[in-house]
Protein backbone atom coordinates (compact mmCIF):
# COMPACT_ATOMS: atom_id res chain seq x y z
CA UNK A 1 0.00 0.00 0.00
CA UNK A 2 2.89 2.36 0.75
CA UNK A 3 4.19 2.02 -2.79
CA UNK A 4 0.78 3.05 -4.08
CA UNK A 5 0.82 6.07 -1.81
CA UNK A 6 4.06 7.30 -3.32
CA UNK A 7 2.75 7.26 -6.85
CA UNK A 8 -0.58 8.84 -5.96
CA UNK A 9 1.30 11.40 -3.92
CA UNK A 10 -1.20 12.16 -1.20
CA UNK A 11 1.27 12.63 1.56
CA UNK A 12 4.39 14.69 0.85
CA UNK A 13 6.21 12.71 3.52
CA UNK A 14 6.11 9.60 1.36
CA UNK A 15 7.51 11.36 -1.64
CA UNK A 16 10.77 12.25 -0.02
CA UNK A 17 13.67 10.30 -1.59
CA UNK A 18 14.76 7.62 0.80
CA UNK A 19 18.00 5.72 1.27
CA UNK A 20 18.18 2.34 -0.39
CA UNK A 21 17.85 0.44 2.86
CA UNK A 22 14.55 2.02 3.74
CA UNK A 23 13.29 1.40 0.23
CA UNK A 24 14.24 -2.25 0.55
CA UNK A 25 12.47 -2.52 3.87
CA UNK A 26 9.42 -0.94 2.32
CA UNK A 27 9.48 -3.44 -0.49
CA UNK A 28 9.61 -6.22 2.05
CA UNK A 29 6.71 -4.57 3.89
CA UNK A 30 4.75 -4.56 0.67
CA UNK A 31 5.56 -8.20 0.18
CA UNK A 32 4.25 -8.98 3.64
CA UNK A 33 0.96 -7.36 2.73
CA UNK A 34 0.78 -9.28 -0.54
CA UNK A 35 1.77 -12.67 0.87
CA UNK A 36 -1.67 -13.55 2.33
CA UNK A 37 -3.26 -12.70 -1.01
CA UNK A 38 -0.75 -14.89 -2.82
CA UNK A 39 -1.68 -17.77 -0.51
CA UNK A 40 -5.37 -17.14 -1.08
CA UNK A 41 -4.97 -17.04 -4.85
CA UNK A 42 -2.94 -20.25 -4.74
CA UNK A 43 -5.70 -21.99 -2.77
CA UNK A 44 -8.31 -20.67 -5.18
CA UNK A 45 -6.27 -21.90 -8.13
CA UNK A 46 -5.88 -25.37 -6.63
CA UNK A 47 -9.60 -25.64 -5.84
CA UNK A 48 -10.43 -24.58 -9.37
CA UNK A 49 -7.97 -26.99 -10.93
CA UNK A 50 -9.00 -29.95 -8.76
CA UNK A 51 -12.77 -29.32 -8.92
CA UNK A 52 -12.71 -28.56 -12.63
CA UNK A 53 -15.76 -26.33 -12.30
CA UNK A 54 -17.64 -25.03 -15.34
CA UNK A 55 -16.91 -21.36 -16.10
CA UNK A 56 -20.31 -20.18 -14.87
CA UNK A 57 -19.52 -21.50 -11.39
CA UNK A 58 -15.86 -20.77 -10.79
CA UNK A 59 -13.06 -19.49 -12.99
CA UNK A 60 -9.32 -19.51 -12.48
CA UNK A 61 -7.40 -16.45 -11.31
CA UNK A 62 -5.88 -16.28 -14.81
CA UNK A 63 -9.34 -15.93 -16.35
CA UNK A 64 -10.15 -13.16 -13.90
CA UNK A 65 -6.93 -11.42 -14.87
CA UNK A 66 -7.85 -11.72 -18.57
CA UNK A 67 -11.29 -10.30 -17.87
CA UNK A 68 -9.67 -7.45 -15.96
CA UNK A 69 -7.31 -6.67 -18.83
CA UNK A 70 -10.19 -6.84 -21.29
CA UNK A 71 -12.39 -4.51 -19.25
CA UNK A 72 -9.57 -2.04 -18.73
CA UNK A 73 -8.26 -1.96 -22.29
CA UNK A 74 -11.75 -1.56 -23.72
CA UNK A 75 -12.49 1.33 -21.40
CA UNK A 76 -15.42 -0.46 -19.79
CA UNK A 77 -13.89 -0.48 -16.35
CA UNK A 78 -13.07 3.23 -16.46
CA UNK A 79 -16.65 3.96 -17.42
CA UNK A 80 -18.23 1.93 -14.59
CA UNK A 81 -15.67 2.85 -11.94
CA UNK A 82 -15.80 6.55 -12.70
CA UNK A 83 -19.59 6.52 -12.45
CA UNK A 84 -19.38 5.01 -8.96
CA UNK A 85 -16.58 7.30 -7.78
CA UNK A 86 -18.33 10.34 -9.19
CA UNK A 87 -21.53 9.39 -7.39
CA UNK A 88 -19.91 8.85 -4.00
CA UNK A 89 -17.98 12.12 -4.44
CA UNK A 90 -21.05 14.20 -5.22
CA UNK A 91 -23.07 12.50 -2.50
CA UNK A 92 -20.35 13.18 0.07
CA UNK A 93 -19.98 16.84 -0.85
CA UNK A 94 -23.74 17.47 -0.89
CA UNK A 95 -24.27 15.56 2.35
CA UNK A 96 -21.53 17.55 4.06
CA UNK A 97 -23.01 20.82 2.80
CA UNK A 98 -26.43 19.90 4.17
CA UNK A 99 -25.52 17.75 7.15
CA UNK A 100 -22.85 19.84 8.86
CA UNK A 101 -24.98 23.00 9.21
CA UNK A 102 -27.90 20.92 10.49
CA UNK A 103 -25.60 19.17 12.95
CA UNK A 104 -24.36 22.55 14.16
CA UNK A 105 -27.81 24.04 14.50
CA UNK A 106 -28.93 21.04 16.51
CA UNK A 107 -25.71 20.62 18.46
CA UNK A 108 -25.52 24.10 19.99
CA UNK A 109 -28.91 23.63 21.62
CA UNK A 110 -29.19 20.83 24.14
CA UNK A 111 -32.96 20.63 23.81
CA UNK A 112 -32.78 20.33 20.03
CA UNK A 113 -30.04 17.72 20.35
CA UNK A 114 -32.07 15.69 22.80
CA UNK A 115 -35.17 15.99 20.62
CA UNK A 116 -33.47 14.88 17.44
CA UNK A 117 -31.31 12.05 18.73
CA UNK A 118 -34.02 9.41 18.80
CA UNK A 119 -35.33 10.47 15.43
CA UNK A 120 -31.90 10.19 13.85
CA UNK A 121 -31.42 6.75 15.39
CA UNK A 122 -34.73 5.68 13.93
CA UNK A 123 -33.73 6.96 10.49
CA UNK A 124 -30.45 5.12 10.79
CA UNK A 125 -32.37 1.95 11.59
CA UNK A 126 -34.11 2.18 8.22
CA UNK A 127 -31.23 1.69 5.84
CA UNK A 128 -31.13 3.92 2.80
CA UNK A 129 -31.59 0.92 0.59
CA UNK A 130 -35.02 0.27 2.13
CA UNK A 131 -36.15 3.61 0.68
CA UNK A 132 -34.96 2.56 -2.77
CA UNK A 133 -38.32 1.21 -3.95
CA UNK A 134 -39.99 4.49 -3.03
CA UNK A 135 -37.20 6.50 -4.64
CA UNK A 136 -37.66 4.43 -7.81
CA UNK A 137 -41.35 5.32 -7.87
CA UNK A 138 -40.53 9.00 -7.39
CA UNK A 139 -37.51 9.43 -9.64
CA UNK A 140 -37.55 6.37 -11.89
CA UNK A 141 -34.51 4.23 -12.64
CA UNK A 142 -32.14 7.18 -12.70
CA UNK A 143 -28.97 8.55 -11.14
CA UNK A 144 -31.15 10.80 -8.99
CA UNK A 145 -32.61 7.73 -7.29
CA UNK A 146 -29.15 6.38 -6.52
CA UNK A 147 -27.94 9.76 -5.32
CA UNK A 148 -30.92 10.22 -2.98
CA UNK A 149 -30.40 6.81 -1.41
CA UNK A 150 -26.65 7.32 -0.96
CA UNK A 151 -27.13 10.80 0.46
CA UNK A 152 -29.73 9.54 2.92
CA UNK A 153 -27.21 6.96 4.12
CA UNK A 154 -24.38 9.48 4.33
CA UNK A 155 -26.19 12.37 5.91
CA UNK A 156 -27.35 10.70 9.12
CA UNK A 157 -23.87 9.84 10.45
CA UNK A 158 -22.62 13.27 9.40
CA UNK A 159 -25.39 15.10 11.28
CA UNK A 160 -24.96 12.78 14.22
CA UNK A 161 -21.22 13.17 14.54
CA UNK A 162 -21.31 16.92 13.96
CA UNK A 163 -23.85 17.12 16.73
CA UNK A 164 -21.75 14.97 19.05
CA UNK A 165 -18.65 16.99 18.18
CA UNK A 166 -20.31 20.27 19.01
CA UNK A 167 -21.77 18.89 22.24
CA UNK A 168 -18.40 17.54 23.34
CA UNK A 169 -16.75 20.96 23.30
CA UNK A 170 -16.25 22.14 26.89
CA UNK A 171 -18.72 24.93 27.53
CA UNK A 172 -16.02 27.02 29.16
CA UNK A 173 -14.35 27.67 25.81
CA UNK A 174 -17.52 29.16 24.42
CA UNK A 175 -18.22 31.04 27.62
CA UNK A 176 -14.71 32.47 27.70
CA UNK A 177 -15.07 33.88 24.21
CA UNK A 178 -18.53 35.15 24.89
CA UNK A 179 -17.48 36.93 28.03
CA UNK A 180 -14.90 38.72 25.93
CA UNK A 181 -17.72 39.94 23.72
CA UNK A 182 -17.42 37.57 20.78
CA UNK A 183 -20.30 37.39 18.34
CA UNK A 184 -22.13 34.18 17.54
CA UNK A 185 -20.36 33.93 14.19
CA UNK A 186 -17.00 34.33 15.88
CA UNK A 187 -17.97 31.60 18.33
CA UNK A 188 -18.75 29.21 15.50
CA UNK A 189 -15.56 30.10 13.64
CA UNK A 190 -13.17 29.94 16.58
CA UNK A 191 -14.69 27.42 18.95
CA UNK A 192 -17.35 25.19 17.49
CA UNK A 193 -15.91 24.55 14.04
CA UNK A 194 -12.36 23.67 15.11
CA UNK A 195 -13.63 21.79 18.13
CA UNK A 196 -16.10 19.71 16.19
CA UNK A 197 -13.85 19.16 13.16
CA UNK A 198 -12.35 15.80 14.17
CA UNK A 199 -15.79 14.44 14.93
CA UNK A 200 -17.17 15.78 11.64
CA UNK A 201 -14.41 14.02 9.72
CA UNK A 202 -15.11 10.79 11.60
CA UNK A 203 -18.76 11.17 10.63
CA UNK A 204 -17.80 11.71 7.02
CA UNK A 205 -15.58 8.67 7.00
CA UNK A 206 -18.23 6.47 8.58
CA UNK A 207 -20.83 7.88 6.23
CA UNK A 208 -18.67 7.17 3.21
CA UNK A 209 -18.27 3.59 4.37
CA UNK A 210 -22.03 3.12 4.66
CA UNK A 211 -22.63 5.20 1.55
CA UNK A 212 -20.27 3.17 -0.64
CA UNK A 213 -22.12 -0.01 0.25
CA UNK A 214 -25.51 1.61 -0.29
CA UNK A 215 -24.24 2.90 -3.63
CA UNK A 216 -23.25 -0.56 -4.81
CA UNK A 217 -26.59 -2.01 -3.69
CA UNK A 218 -28.53 0.80 -5.35
CA UNK A 219 -26.56 0.41 -8.57
CA UNK A 220 -27.41 -3.28 -8.64
CA UNK A 221 -31.12 -2.47 -8.62
CA UNK A 222 -31.18 0.75 -10.63
CA UNK A 223 -28.93 -0.65 -13.37
CA UNK A 224 -27.75 2.67 -14.76
CA UNK A 225 -23.99 2.26 -14.66
CA UNK A 226 -21.55 1.92 -11.79
CA UNK A 227 -19.68 -1.06 -10.37
CA UNK A 228 -22.82 -2.52 -8.78
CA UNK A 229 -24.40 -2.59 -12.22
CA UNK A 230 -21.25 -4.18 -13.65
CA UNK A 231 -21.28 -7.15 -11.28
CA UNK A 232 -25.04 -7.59 -11.27
CA UNK A 233 -25.21 -7.36 -15.03
CA UNK A 234 -22.42 -9.92 -15.35
CA UNK A 235 -24.47 -12.32 -13.21
CA UNK A 236 -27.28 -12.34 -15.77
CA UNK A 237 -24.84 -13.75 -18.31
CA UNK A 238 -23.09 -16.02 -15.84
CA UNK A 239 -19.81 -14.16 -16.27
CA UNK A 240 -18.17 -15.13 -13.00
CA UNK A 241 -14.86 -13.64 -14.13
CA UNK A 242 -16.41 -10.19 -14.49
CA UNK A 243 -18.20 -10.48 -11.15
CA UNK A 244 -14.93 -11.25 -9.37
CA UNK A 245 -13.11 -8.44 -11.19
CA UNK A 246 -15.86 -6.07 -10.13
CA UNK A 247 -15.74 -7.22 -6.52
CA UNK A 248 -11.98 -6.77 -6.34
CA UNK A 249 -12.38 -3.33 -7.89
CA UNK A 250 -15.05 -2.36 -5.35
CA UNK A 251 -12.84 -3.44 -2.48
CA UNK A 252 -9.70 -1.77 -3.82
CA UNK A 253 -11.40 1.51 -4.64
CA UNK A 254 -12.96 1.66 -1.20
CA UNK A 255 -9.63 0.98 0.49
CA UNK A 256 -7.86 3.53 -1.71
CA UNK A 257 -10.44 6.25 -1.05
CA UNK A 258 -10.61 5.46 2.64
CA UNK A 259 -6.91 5.01 3.37
CA UNK A 260 -5.34 7.44 0.94
CA UNK A 261 -7.83 10.30 0.97
CA UNK A 262 -10.14 10.21 3.95
CA UNK A 263 -7.76 8.89 6.61
CA UNK A 264 -5.06 11.50 5.88
CA UNK A 265 -7.72 14.20 6.25
CA UNK A 266 -8.73 12.66 9.55
CA UNK A 267 -5.12 12.50 10.74
CA UNK A 268 -4.61 16.07 9.63
CA UNK A 269 -7.54 17.37 11.65
CA UNK A 270 -6.54 15.31 14.64
CA UNK A 271 -2.96 16.48 14.44
CA UNK A 272 -4.03 20.06 13.97
CA UNK A 273 -6.72 20.23 16.60
CA UNK A 274 -5.61 17.23 18.58
CA UNK A 275 -8.77 16.35 20.38
CA UNK A 276 -9.89 13.04 19.00
CA UNK A 277 -10.13 10.24 21.50
CA UNK A 278 -8.48 7.20 20.07
CA UNK B 1 -32.20 13.67 34.52
CA UNK B 2 -33.46 17.10 35.40
CA UNK B 3 -33.48 20.30 33.44
CA UNK B 4 -31.29 22.98 34.97
CA UNK B 5 -33.46 25.93 35.82
CA UNK B 6 -32.97 29.07 33.85
CA UNK B 7 -34.08 31.18 36.74
CA UNK B 8 -32.57 31.22 40.18
CA UNK B 9 -35.93 30.84 41.89
CA UNK B 10 -36.33 27.52 43.66
CA UNK B 11 -38.82 25.39 41.80
CA UNK B 12 -41.78 23.57 43.17
CA UNK B 13 -41.89 19.79 42.91
CA UNK B 14 -44.75 19.92 40.44
CA UNK B 15 -42.85 22.32 38.26
CA UNK B 16 -39.87 20.03 38.39
CA UNK B 17 -41.94 17.01 37.42
CA UNK B 18 -43.39 18.91 34.48
CA UNK B 19 -39.91 19.78 33.29
CA UNK B 20 -38.87 16.16 33.61
CA UNK B 21 -41.89 15.04 31.64
CA UNK B 22 -41.22 17.61 28.92
CA UNK B 23 -37.64 16.40 28.70
CA UNK B 24 -38.79 12.82 28.35
CA UNK B 25 -41.37 13.73 25.71
CA UNK B 26 -38.98 15.90 23.70
CA UNK B 27 -37.66 13.02 21.51
CA UNK B 28 -41.22 12.42 20.29
CA UNK B 29 -41.52 15.90 18.78
CA UNK B 30 -39.67 15.22 15.49
CA UNK B 31 -41.90 12.21 14.87
CA UNK B 32 -45.05 14.21 15.59
CA UNK B 33 -43.76 17.09 13.46
CA UNK B 34 -43.04 14.86 10.45
CA UNK B 35 -46.42 13.20 10.85
CA UNK B 36 -48.19 16.56 10.98
CA UNK B 37 -46.30 17.91 7.97
CA UNK B 38 -47.11 14.77 6.04
CA UNK B 39 -50.81 14.99 6.91
CA UNK B 40 -51.09 18.71 6.17
CA UNK B 41 -49.01 18.44 3.01
CA UNK B 42 -51.09 15.55 1.81
CA UNK B 43 -54.32 17.42 2.54
CA UNK B 44 -53.19 20.53 0.64
CA UNK B 45 -51.55 18.96 -2.40
CA UNK B 46 -53.66 15.80 -2.64
CA UNK B 47 -50.95 13.85 -4.50
CA UNK B 48 -51.81 10.63 -6.28
CA UNK B 49 -51.50 7.71 -3.85
CA UNK B 50 -48.60 6.12 -5.71
CA UNK B 51 -46.52 9.26 -5.15
CA UNK B 52 -47.39 9.85 -1.54
CA UNK B 53 -50.06 7.90 0.30
CA UNK B 54 -52.01 9.39 3.17
CA UNK B 55 -51.13 8.49 6.75
CA UNK B 56 -54.39 6.59 6.95
CA UNK B 57 -53.50 4.53 3.89
CA UNK B 58 -50.20 3.49 5.45
CA UNK B 59 -51.86 2.52 8.70
CA UNK B 60 -54.46 0.60 6.73
CA UNK B 61 -51.72 -1.17 4.75
CA UNK B 62 -50.09 -2.29 7.98
CA UNK B 63 -53.41 -3.31 9.53
CA UNK B 64 -54.55 -5.28 6.48
CA UNK B 65 -51.32 -7.24 6.35
CA UNK B 66 -51.26 -7.79 10.08
CA UNK B 67 -54.78 -9.22 10.07
CA UNK B 68 -54.18 -11.46 7.07
CA UNK B 69 -50.99 -12.72 8.67
CA UNK B 70 -48.88 -11.81 5.66
CA UNK B 71 -46.92 -9.26 7.65
CA UNK B 72 -45.96 -11.79 10.32
CA UNK B 73 -44.73 -14.22 7.66
CA UNK B 74 -42.44 -11.52 6.29
CA UNK B 75 -41.21 -10.43 9.72
CA UNK B 76 -40.64 -14.03 10.80
CA UNK B 77 -38.74 -14.79 7.60
CA UNK B 78 -36.50 -11.74 8.01
CA UNK B 79 -35.88 -12.25 11.71
CA UNK B 80 -35.17 -15.97 11.41
CA UNK B 81 -32.61 -15.25 8.70
CA UNK B 82 -31.07 -12.57 10.83
CA UNK B 83 -30.79 -14.86 13.83
CA UNK B 84 -29.33 -17.81 11.94
CA UNK B 85 -26.90 -15.65 9.98
CA UNK B 86 -25.92 -13.60 13.02
CA UNK B 87 -25.53 -16.67 15.24
CA UNK B 88 -23.14 -18.28 12.78
CA UNK B 89 -21.36 -14.95 12.31
CA UNK B 90 -20.99 -14.37 16.04
CA UNK B 91 -19.70 -17.87 16.81
CA UNK B 92 -17.21 -17.94 13.94
CA UNK B 93 -16.21 -14.33 14.63
CA UNK B 94 -15.48 -15.03 18.28
CA UNK B 95 -13.63 -18.29 17.65
CA UNK B 96 -11.42 -16.91 14.88
CA UNK B 97 -11.10 -13.61 16.71
CA UNK B 98 -9.70 -15.39 19.75
CA UNK B 99 -7.25 -17.40 17.68
CA UNK B 100 -6.06 -14.30 15.85
CA UNK B 101 -5.99 -12.26 19.05
CA UNK B 102 -3.93 -14.79 20.96
CA UNK B 103 -1.39 -15.43 18.24
CA UNK B 104 0.11 -12.25 16.93
CA UNK B 105 1.60 -14.01 13.89
CA UNK B 106 -1.83 -15.14 12.80
CA UNK B 107 -3.38 -11.71 13.18
CA UNK B 108 -0.51 -10.03 11.35
CA UNK B 109 -0.81 -12.49 8.51
CA UNK B 110 -4.57 -12.20 8.28
CA UNK B 111 -4.78 -8.43 8.67
CA UNK B 112 -4.46 -7.48 4.97
CA UNK B 113 -7.06 -10.10 4.06
CA UNK B 114 -9.41 -8.86 6.76
CA UNK B 115 -9.07 -5.27 5.54
CA UNK B 116 -9.80 -6.30 1.99
CA UNK B 117 -12.69 -8.66 2.69
CA UNK B 118 -14.17 -6.24 5.17
CA UNK B 119 -14.27 -3.67 2.38
CA UNK B 120 -16.38 -6.02 0.27
CA UNK B 121 -18.36 -7.65 3.08
CA UNK B 122 -22.07 -8.12 2.72
CA UNK B 123 -24.04 -7.11 -0.32
CA UNK B 124 -21.06 -6.96 -2.69
CA UNK B 125 -21.16 -10.77 -2.62
CA UNK B 126 -24.75 -10.89 -3.83
CA UNK B 127 -24.17 -11.45 -7.57
CA UNK B 128 -21.58 -14.18 -7.00
CA UNK B 129 -23.63 -15.86 -4.30
CA UNK B 130 -26.81 -15.79 -6.39
CA UNK B 131 -24.85 -17.77 -8.96
CA UNK B 132 -23.65 -20.22 -6.34
CA UNK B 133 -26.52 -20.54 -3.90
CA UNK B 134 -29.51 -19.37 -5.91
CA UNK B 135 -32.21 -17.14 -4.51
CA UNK B 136 -33.48 -17.98 -1.06
CA UNK B 137 -32.59 -18.52 2.58
CA UNK B 138 -28.98 -19.54 2.05
CA UNK B 139 -28.24 -16.35 0.13
CA UNK B 140 -29.57 -14.03 2.83
CA UNK B 141 -27.91 -16.03 5.59
CA UNK B 142 -24.56 -15.89 3.81
CA UNK B 143 -24.79 -12.11 3.41
CA UNK B 144 -25.63 -11.63 7.09
CA UNK B 145 -22.90 -14.02 8.20
CA UNK B 146 -20.40 -12.17 6.04
CA UNK B 147 -21.41 -8.80 7.46
CA UNK B 148 -21.55 -9.85 11.10
CA UNK B 149 -18.42 -11.99 11.02
CA UNK B 150 -15.94 -9.22 10.17
CA UNK B 151 -17.28 -6.80 12.75
CA UNK B 152 -17.33 -9.39 15.55
CA UNK B 153 -13.94 -10.73 14.45
CA UNK B 154 -12.23 -7.35 14.48
CA UNK B 155 -13.70 -6.37 17.83
CA UNK B 156 -12.77 -9.71 19.38
CA UNK B 157 -9.18 -9.44 18.16
CA UNK B 158 -8.96 -5.94 19.58
CA UNK B 159 -10.54 -7.00 22.87
CA UNK B 160 -8.20 -9.97 23.30
CA UNK B 161 -5.14 -7.93 22.43
CA UNK B 162 -6.09 -5.16 24.84
CA UNK B 163 -6.37 -7.39 27.91
CA UNK B 164 -3.47 -6.18 30.07
CA UNK B 165 -0.72 -8.77 30.17
CA UNK B 166 -0.31 -8.23 33.90
CA UNK B 167 -3.59 -10.03 34.53
CA UNK B 168 -2.59 -12.98 32.39
CA UNK B 169 0.78 -13.13 34.08
CA UNK B 170 -0.97 -12.97 37.42
CA UNK B 171 -2.94 -16.10 36.68
CA UNK B 172 0.10 -17.82 35.25
CA UNK B 173 2.24 -17.01 38.27
CA UNK B 174 -0.46 -18.61 40.41
CA UNK B 175 0.01 -21.77 38.39
CA UNK B 176 -2.85 -21.38 35.92
CA UNK B 177 -2.40 -23.07 32.58
CA UNK B 178 -3.11 -21.57 29.19
CA UNK B 179 -6.71 -22.70 29.17
CA UNK B 180 -7.27 -21.40 32.71
CA UNK B 181 -5.82 -18.02 31.68
CA UNK B 182 -8.12 -17.74 28.70
CA UNK B 183 -11.16 -18.77 30.69
CA UNK B 184 -10.67 -16.53 33.69
CA UNK B 185 -8.88 -13.48 32.26
CA UNK B 186 -8.84 -13.20 28.49
CA UNK B 187 -12.44 -14.12 27.89
CA UNK B 188 -14.04 -11.82 30.47
CA UNK B 189 -11.59 -9.08 29.54
CA UNK B 190 -12.47 -9.25 25.88
CA UNK B 191 -16.19 -9.72 26.45
CA UNK B 192 -17.20 -6.04 26.46
CA UNK B 193 -15.52 -5.58 23.07
CA UNK B 194 -17.10 -8.72 21.74
CA UNK B 195 -20.52 -7.48 22.79
CA UNK B 196 -19.94 -4.08 21.21
CA UNK B 197 -19.02 -5.95 18.05
CA UNK B 198 -22.15 -8.07 18.24
CA UNK B 199 -24.31 -5.00 18.76
CA UNK B 200 -23.01 -3.06 15.78
CA UNK B 201 -22.73 -6.28 13.77
CA UNK B 202 -26.44 -6.95 14.17
CA UNK B 203 -27.22 -3.37 13.14
CA UNK B 204 -25.19 -3.83 9.96
CA UNK B 205 -26.56 -7.31 9.46
CA UNK B 206 -30.12 -6.02 9.53
CA UNK B 207 -29.35 -3.46 6.83
CA UNK B 208 -27.53 -5.99 4.69
CA UNK B 209 -30.45 -8.40 5.08
CA UNK B 210 -32.95 -5.86 3.78
CA UNK B 211 -30.68 -5.18 0.80
CA UNK B 212 -30.27 -8.91 0.15
CA UNK B 213 -34.01 -9.47 0.34
CA UNK B 214 -34.60 -6.66 -2.14
CA UNK B 215 -32.46 -8.45 -4.67
CA UNK B 216 -33.50 -12.01 -4.09
CA UNK B 217 -35.74 -13.73 -1.58
CA UNK B 218 -39.13 -15.42 -1.80
CA UNK B 219 -40.41 -13.55 1.28
CA UNK B 220 -39.23 -11.13 3.96
CA UNK B 221 -39.63 -7.45 4.64
CA UNK B 222 -37.20 -6.39 1.92
CA UNK B 223 -39.08 -8.48 -0.60
CA UNK B 224 -42.38 -7.04 0.61
CA UNK B 225 -41.34 -3.48 -0.20
CA UNK B 226 -39.63 -4.45 -3.44
CA UNK B 227 -42.69 -6.32 -4.69
CA UNK B 228 -44.83 -3.34 -3.68
CA UNK B 229 -42.73 -1.06 -5.90
CA UNK B 230 -43.79 -3.02 -8.96
CA UNK B 231 -47.42 -2.15 -8.30
CA UNK B 232 -46.58 1.40 -7.23
CA UNK B 233 -47.94 0.70 -3.78
CA UNK B 234 -46.17 3.49 -1.90
CA UNK B 235 -48.30 2.86 1.18
CA UNK B 236 -46.90 -0.64 1.53
CA UNK B 237 -43.33 0.60 0.96
CA UNK B 238 -43.59 3.28 3.61
CA UNK B 239 -45.28 0.85 5.99
CA UNK B 240 -42.45 -1.62 5.40
CA UNK B 241 -39.77 1.02 5.98
CA UNK B 242 -41.38 2.07 9.26
CA UNK B 243 -41.56 -1.54 10.44
CA UNK B 244 -37.92 -2.10 9.47
CA UNK B 245 -36.93 0.96 11.51
CA UNK B 246 -39.03 -0.03 14.51
CA UNK B 247 -37.56 -3.54 14.58
CA UNK B 248 -34.01 -2.16 14.32
CA UNK B 249 -34.59 0.25 17.18
CA UNK B 250 -36.41 -2.28 19.36
CA UNK B 251 -33.68 -4.86 18.86
CA UNK B 252 -30.95 -2.42 19.74
CA UNK B 253 -32.66 -0.78 22.69
CA UNK B 254 -34.30 -3.73 24.42
CA UNK B 255 -32.03 -6.60 23.53
CA UNK B 256 -28.49 -5.52 22.73
CA UNK B 257 -27.99 -2.33 24.70
CA UNK B 258 -29.05 -3.90 28.03
CA UNK B 259 -26.77 -6.90 27.51
CA UNK B 260 -23.86 -4.65 26.69
CA UNK B 261 -24.64 -2.34 29.58
CA UNK B 262 -24.73 -5.20 32.03
CA UNK B 263 -21.37 -6.61 30.99
CA UNK B 264 -19.77 -3.21 31.08
CA UNK B 265 -21.10 -2.65 34.54
CA UNK B 266 -19.88 -6.02 35.62
CA UNK B 267 -16.44 -5.92 34.06
CA UNK B 268 -15.72 -2.26 34.24
CA UNK B 269 -15.00 0.42 31.75
CA UNK B 270 -14.78 -0.13 28.05
CA UNK B 271 -13.86 2.14 25.22
CA UNK B 272 -16.32 2.13 22.40
CA UNK B 273 -14.41 0.52 19.58
CA UNK B 274 -17.12 0.28 17.00
CA UNK B 275 -17.31 4.07 16.80
CA UNK B 276 -21.02 3.52 16.61
CA UNK B 277 -22.93 6.65 15.95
Amino acid sequence: MSTGAASVGVSPRLQRPEPALAALRRMFGGFKILLPFAVLIAIWWIIQAVGNFPPNVLVSPAAVWRAFVYLVTHGVMAEYASTSLWMIGIATVLSMLIGVPIGFAVGVNRYAAHALEGFLRFLQGISGIAWLPLAIIWFGFSHTTTLIVVMYTLIVPIIFNTMIGVRAIPENYALALRSLGASRLRLVKDVYLPGAMPSIVVGMRLGMGYGWRALIAAEMLVRKGGLGDLIFGARTFGQIDRIIVGMIMIGCLYIIVDRLIVQPIENLTVARWGMLRK
Amino acid sequence: MSVPSATLKPRSAAHHAAGWLAWRLLPATPFVLVLLLWMIGWYIFQPIPSTLPSVAAVIEAIWERAVSGELWTHIAASLSRLFVGAAVGIVTGIVFGFIAGLYRNVSEFLNPLVIFFNAISGIVWLPLMISWLGIGHALAIFVIWNTVFFIVFQNTVLGVQLVPQVFEQGIQSLGGGRWETIRSVTFPGALPYVLTGIRSGLGFGWRALIAAELVGAPEGLGQMIFAAAEFHRSDVIIAGCLIIGVIAIAMDRWLLAPIEQRTIQRWGLVIDTAKES
